[in-house]
Parts: structure tokens; C-alpha cells; sequence
């Protein structure tokens, strides 16, 4: 199982209601739903789409910047996106319209801003190394608008007025809790669960 | 008393129930019967059976040879052996709804307090209505619970109207390019199509049948009033462009110049053969009154406790039932905190898209059916 899906699996509490934002073939909504966790997906791929429901679990199909506001208040307790957010139009307005749709966020992406990346970036003076989600990604045509260190992530979040409740070093599935983060120069993945002030 | 005996009109079967039916309108009609088909075979639990609810030109003949058209049913690509609501699998059951006019009650069936034609005597009915009676032969049939009910355009309306109304005998439903309440711009739609109907002098406040000359113009201009709205800006575009029927140069006159007014005349007059004129009124006055809002939230703790499944689909070219209105619909159910999925299929066929081939489509269908345990 991937280490962010067992880091969250132990995140939530049974019974919650969960929104997994950029689902895929709902892997971890399938996961939590073993556990008795409610959770409805969206995905922006058709074909995936069709195999959430192929394997009978509630997913909306969208681009999660055009339908976040049609999701209702207050509805669910966590809001998952893993890998996602670097790909969102405007990661500020998403979060913040999130804020309201659920108590919970965990934002799960890969640290642009470690050492060995940058090192890459400042021996071949291209940004493709960082933009890049698959190799045939670059600069132009990638998915990954917003690269962001631990750094930036834990700034935005500050700024937006989250709290941050804890973070993990996805690789080697450490927690860090009262403010502190994984290292901004050697940390590869990073989860962030950020809570409603 | 309620009684099924084979139809002698249509292939298929009719409930004939002699009782009072009250109808959301207080009205009542004294008795009433259902024309009905089916498809599969039906298992020894009664947990395989599913409802398609047809739309407003539609009949109880989805699947197989039309005894109406003779060519194949309106959904024969979506139902039948090995088809995404597969026939093997599920037993699938299509009824003429409550106003229509193959085989079900209706305006142009005989009124028992008068003997007389009903014409518009005929009370006033409702999706609801429809549905009431949809749940009569569902009962009659021995279902308690209906595996998934099924349909699109004014079938959608009946979907969401059963979950509202019956949620303990739904286990699922797939609501396509419907939409929660009629619009202002539908409803105006729909009363071009009445007036153009009331306005044909054959008409004859709706007693046409008893003087043998039906009102013809008025129901063919209706059809292709509606039949615009059915298809999208480019779907006519590529289909017709500017093209000329049958000539090199404009007449300079008012006959047939171009090939699209050609087909919209051809659309018009085949529906007259096969449609009557009072049931148009009567069914597209169902779908202006529908408004299901408030029933789904009245009964959002049913809804809950039965665990339905919805599907909501829309099509990207529908402008008719847009997909705006799809997302009222899952916005809605997700408020209330029911199990909803939602998808938008990529289609420049306009709302019509659900009656033809769209391979996409149909695997949403068949996934969200298969994941349906």
C-alpha cells in the first residue's frame, strides 16, 4: 500500500465522512470505505471515472476548480488531495472554498523544494526537472502549474489561517506535531493535515 | 381489483385496476390500466428488476422491434442481451406512463362516468402521478425493491420523483440529463408546443377524435418546435449545414429550400402517426409542474436510511436539460448527504445524445450498474 494511504487510513477516524479530491481508479476511497469511512471522489479523467463506479464507489466527474462550489457547507469531515494541488488553477481559492465544505484538509504533494532538486535545477538551469509529473512532461504542457516547497505550503497555510494540526515525511512515515515540519531540504513527500481555526 | 392479462392492442402485458387513483390535482379517475412490457426473466428473489421510464415521446417498447415504428425500440442500444442494463442479468420492466397513448390511461381513452372520449376531461397530472401508478404494477408484479430505476429527459424526472416518493423500494437510480424543476425557458418551450396545438382549428377543445379530423398541423408544428431543442447549435450544423433539398438554387418562395426544414417537416409529420395530441398537452403540463426539491428534502432521512445509489449524467452539448442542472441535482443530494456520482459525457448531439450511439455513455451506465451489488 502506498505510505500516504497508510498515513491517512490511520488519520481518520471511522465513520467520517470523506471528499477525495483527484480520486483516480479510487484506490484510497476503497480503502476507506473497508473501514467504514463514507467517501465520495472526483476525478476529471472519464475512464477512471468509470472505474470508480465499476467498482461501485460515488465519485463526481469535474474539474474540482469549476465544481468546488457545488459541493454543500459543512458536509464532510476530511478533504483529501494527494498529488493534486500542484495541478489546481489557484491553490489559495481552492483551499479557502474548501475550508468551508469540510473541517479537515490533507494535502499530500512531492517537495519541490529539497535539495536534490535543487541541485538539479541550478546545475542545468531548466525548470523542467521541477515541473515535472511524467517524463514526458515539460515546462509548457505540464500539469504541475504549481510547484511548492514544504515551506511554501507551510506559509500558505498560515496565511489562509489553517491550522496546522501535524505533518509527515510520507517515505518514512514520520509525524511531526506543534508547528514543526519535515526538512524542507531532504523531506521527498509531504502530508499536511490542516484544521478549521 | 387489480388483473394483468396480455395486451390485445400491443405486445406486452395490462394491469387493469378497478379503483379510485387520486391524483395530486384532488381529482381522481375511476379506474384505470398500465400497458406495460418486459425484458429478462425475473429471479426467484425478485432483486434483479429494473424500471426504465420513458420520455415524453416515448413508449413501454425500449428494447427489441417497435410494434409502434416497426424499426428498432428508442433504447435498443442500451437495453437487451449483453447491452449496458443487460437483459441477461436484469429483469426490465417499461410502462406507458399515466397520460400517454399506448396502451396506459389517458385523454383519448373512454371517460366511465360519461362513455364518452375523455378529451379534457381528463384530469390534470403530475410526474408523481405517473410514478403512483408506476409503484402499483411494481407492487402487483410481487418487487419490493426496484434494483435501479432508470431513465432520461421526463424519465429523469420520474427517477428522481420515485426516490422521493418511494425510496424504500429503490435500491438505485440513474437520473440522465434531467434536472430538479422544469426551467422558465423549458416551460416556455413546452407552451409554444400547447398553443400550436390548441391553435389548430381541427383541435376542437380536445373532442377531435370524436369528429375524425385530428389537429394535425398543430402537433407536427409542436414536434418541431420541441425537436429543435433536442438537438444542439453544431449537431444541426453538421448534419444539414446550408445545404439545399433536392435543388441547385433558392425558389425565392416559401416551399422547402433547405434540407434542414425539409427534416424538421419530416420530424413533424411522422409524429402525428404515432402520437396524440392531448396526451402532448397532458404530459408536457407533468414535466412544467415537476418540481421535486422539496419532496427530496422531506425525505432525506428515507432517502439516507435505504442508502440509494444515484448516477446523475448529463451531456455537454444538452441545452435543453444542461448540465448546470445535473449539478443542482447532485448539489442537492450531496446537501442531504445520500451516495451520488455524477458524470458529464462529452457530446455535440445536443440532448438527444442519451437516445443514440454514445459509447461513453453506455460505460458509465454499465459501471455504475455493475458496482450496484
Amino acid at each position: 500500500m502506498r505510505n500516504d494511504y497508510k498515513i491517512i487510513l490511520d488519520l481518520i477516524p471511522e465513520n467520517s465522512k470523506v471528499l477525495d479530491i483527484g480520486c483516480s481508479d479510487g484506490d484510497l476511497i476503497s480503502l476507506l470505505a473497508d473501514k467504514n469511512i463514507s467517501a465520495q471522489g472526483v476525478e476529471l479523467n472519464q475512464e477512471k471515472v468509470i472505474s470508480c463506479l465499476g467498482r461501485g464507489l460515488d465519485v463526481i466527474h469535474g474539474d474540482i476548480n469549476l465544481i468546488v462550489e457545488d459541493f454543500p457547507y459543512n458536509q464532510f469531515d476530511y478533504c483529501i488531495l494527494t498529488q493534486t494541488i500542484q495541478a489546481v488553477q489557484k491553490p489559495d481559492v481552492l483551499l479557502n472554498t474548501l475550508k468551508k465544505v469540510s473541517k479537515n484538509i490533507i494535502v499530500g504533494f512531492n517537495n519541490s523544494g529539497r535539495l536534490s532538486k535543487a541541485v538539479q535545477f541550478l546545475f542545468s538551469g531548466s525548470f523542467d526537472s521541477l515541473l515535472k509529473k511524467s517524463d514526458s512532461d515539460q515546462w509548457y504542457n505540464t500539469d504541475y502549474i504549481h510547484p511548492c516547497s514544504i515551506i511554501d505550503f507551510k506559509k500558505l497555510s498560515n496565511d489562509l489561517n489553517f491550522k496546522i494540526v501535524s505533518t509527515y515525511d510520507v517515505n518514512n512515515s514520520a509525524q511531526f506535531t506543534d508547528g514543526k515540519i519535515p526538512s524542507n531540504l531532504f523531506c521527498r513527500e509531504v502530508l499536511f493535515h490542516l484544521a478549521n481555526e | 381489483m387489480r388483473k394483468i392479462t396480455n395486451n390485445t392492442d400491443y405486445p406486452g402485458f395490462l394491469l387493469s385496476c378497478e379503483e379510485n387513483l387520486l391524483l395530486d390535482s384532488g381529482k381522481s379517475i375511476k379506474k384505470y390500466q398500465i400497458a406495460y412490457q418486459t425484458y429478462g426473466e425475473l429471479n426467484s428473489s425478485k432483486d434483479n428488476a429494473v424500471l426504465i421510464c420513458h420520455a415524453l415521446t416515448g413508449d413501454q417498447f425500449p428494447a427489441e422491434e417497435s410494434p409502434i415504428t416497426k424499426k428498432n425500440g428508442w433504447w435498443d442500444l442500451m437495453v437487451g442481451p449483453d447491452k449496458p442494463i443487460d437483459t441477461n442479468k436484469y429483469f426490465v420492466i417499461c410502462s406507458n406512463v399515466l397520460g400517454g397513448c399506448v396502451g396506459t390511461t389517458g385523454p383519448n381513452d373512454i371517460n366511465p362516468e360519461t362513455s364518452k372520449i375523455y378529451g379534457l376531461d381528463f384530469p390534470t397530472i403530475t410526474i408523481r402521478d405517473m410514478v403512483k401508478v408506476q409503484k402499483i404494477l411494481i407492487e402487483e408484479l410481487g418487487i419490493a425493491k426496484l434494483k435501479s430505476v432508470i431513465g432520461g429527459s421526463m424519465g429523469a424526472m420520474q427517477v428522481l420523483q420515485w426516490a422521493a416518493t418511494f425510496p424504500e423500494s429503490v435500491q438505485s437510480t440513474v437520473c440522465i440529463a434531467g434536472s430538479l424543476k422544469h426551467s422558465a425557458q423549458n416551460i416556455a418551450f413546452d407552451e409554444a408546443g400547447r398553443q400550436s396545438i390548441m391553435l389548430d382549428p381541427n383541435w376542437n377543445q380536445g373532442r377531435y377524435l370524436e369528429l375524425d379530423q385530428k389537429p394535425e398541423n398543430g402537433l407536427s408544428v409542436a414536434r418541431m418546435i420541441a425537436h429543435i431543442t433536442y438537438l444542439s447549435e453544431k449537431a444541426f450544423q453538421n448534419k444539414f449545414g446550408r445545404n439545399l433539398q433536392e435543388k441547385k438554387d433558392l425558389s425565392f418562395g416559401f416551399g422547402i429550400d433547405f434540407q434542414v426544414e425539409s427534416y424538421l417537416r419530416y420530424q413533424g409529420r411522422s409524429f402525428v402517426d404515432r402520437f396524440d395530441a392531448n396526451s402532448y398537452l397532458y404530459m408536457t403540463r407533468a414535466m412544467d409542474y415537476f418540481d421535486v426539491s422539496e419532496e427530496i428534502i422531506n425525505n432525506q432521512k428515507k432517502i439516507i436510511d435505504n442508502e440509494i445509489r444515484f448516477l446523475v449524467l448529463s451531456f455537454t452539448s444538452d441545452w435543453l436539460f444542461p448540465t448546470k442542472e445535473s449539478r443542482e441535482i447532485v448539489s442537492l443530494l450531496n446537501s442531504i448527504g445520500s451516495n451520488v456520482s455524477f458524470a458529464e459525457v462529452v457530446s455535440d448531439r445536443g440532448h438527444d445524445s442519451f437516445l443514440l450511439d454514445e459509447p461513453q455513455f453506455f460505460r458509465v451506465c454499465e459501471g455504475f450498474l455493475k458496482g450496484i451489488k
